[in-house]
């Protein structure tokens, strides 16, 4: 029975599949994603982004991946009374029509295992992983403290 | 002044002088102290807290006496703090820059990493001259560190992290300690100021220490 009705289901959610509003990649329009400069003999460091939901449903980005990190995670910030305290986040949602920005002191990539240091003036590629299992491919600017203090 | 009251006299005359300076002395202290309740004036701003300190440095031995004449900036943190310390410190650094070559004489920055474990004397070298070619990384061992905390009213404790492969973070407070001249704590730098802020309270106590 379930094998039978398993090929007419696939090829019903395939020729639904347009019906549907784009992807997560689609409908998510990435605002000036940027990376922190590495101090030297340090693998850690993060990335930063602010993330449009340009659909019409919520989205959520699950996951980071690149090839010059052992393992991107998701964290944020809690400033409990003074006291920050970073802590992982499973997902970070996006409400349309609306901007989930991670920046410092927040929501933020945690770049680890960094294999090549960030240099400032670089570019480094990220792929960002949404709920729906879509990817987008971002390249993050690599940026010396300096260069965001001059943002203030 | 204890020492002077030795000299003069003997016996009798000798105990009533030192009587009357011991009583000189609490009047004042405790008048310093009450007024400086009312006032908040710099001399006891915080009072009974900071004081004096000595810690590991790439350089050897450090201690905050080494820098009396000086404003001595401290920041707790740790170097695989990914974020909120590069934020700080960053932050900070570009407030020295703003400084001339003659203030920043008279200035002393110093980070002190919560996590001997991870972070050696040669790498908080490396990383403090990152943010700044003055700045002194320095560490001690745990209990140590805890109890300097604490006298400066700075908080951290190491914190297992689940679901993740960082292994452990450690919770820790974001404020710059601002310690005069006279080796006093002076003020405190919340997290969140901008370079401008921070340049504004550094001056304040470069300006009083004069």
């Amino acid at each position: 029975m379930f094998k039978q009705l398993f090929p007419g289901l696939l090829l019903g959610l395939t020729l639904a599949m347009p019906a549907f509003a784009g992807t997560a990649a689609d409908d998510i329009q990435v605002i000036d994603p940027w990376a922190r400069e590495v101090p030297p003999g340090l693998t850690t460091s993060a990335g930063f982004l602010g993330m449009k939901n340009t659909g019409d449903k919520e989205h959520k980005l699950v996951a980071a991946e690149s090839a010059n990190t052992g393992m991107i995670e998701l964290h944020t910030h809690i400033n409990d009374n003074g006291v920050m305290r970073m802590r992982p986040v499973e997902n970070i949602p996006v409400a349309p029509g609306s901007t989930a920005t991670l920046q410092p002191g927040g929501l933020h990539l945690m770049l680890m295992m960094i294999k090549k240091p960030l240099k400032a003036g670089e570019k480094m590629a990220i792929t960002l992983v949404f709920e729906d299992g879509s990817k987008k491919d971002i390249e993050a600017e690599v940026r010396h403290f300096s260069m965001e203090n001059m943002k203030h | 002044m204890l020492e002077r009251a030795r000299a003069p006299g003997t016996g009798y005359t000798k105990m009533k002088l030192f009587f009357r300076l011991f009583l000189a002395l609490l009047i004042s202290t405790s008048s310093v102290y009450a007024w400086s309740l009312f006032s908040g004036s710099e001399e006891g701003r915080y009072p009974g807290m900071g004081g004096d300190f000595t810690l590991q440095s790439a350089q050897g031995e450090i201690s905050l006496k080494d820098f009396r004449g000086k404003v001595v900036l401290i920041y707790f943190g740790y170097t695989s703090c990914p974020d909120v310390c590069p934020t700080s410190l960053g932050a900070l650094s570009a407030a020295l820059k703003k400084l001339d070559s003659k203030e920043m004489q008279q200035i002393q920055p110093l980070f002190i990493s919560v996590d001997p474990e991870r972070d050696n004397v040669n790498k908080l070298q490396e990383y403090s001259r990152y943010f700044h070619p003055k700045m002194i990384g320095a560490t001690s061992n745990l209990d140590y560190l805890q109890a300097l905390a604490s006298r400066y009213g700075a908080y951290f404790r190491k914190a297992e992290v689940e679901n993740s492969s960082m292994g452990y973070a450690v919770d820790h407070s974001s404020t710059i300690f601002v310690v005069g001249k006279d080796g006093k704590l002076a003020d405190m730098i919340q997290h969140s100021d901008s370079p401008k802020r921070i340049l504004e309270h550094i001056r304040a106590v470069l300006g009083k220490n004069i």
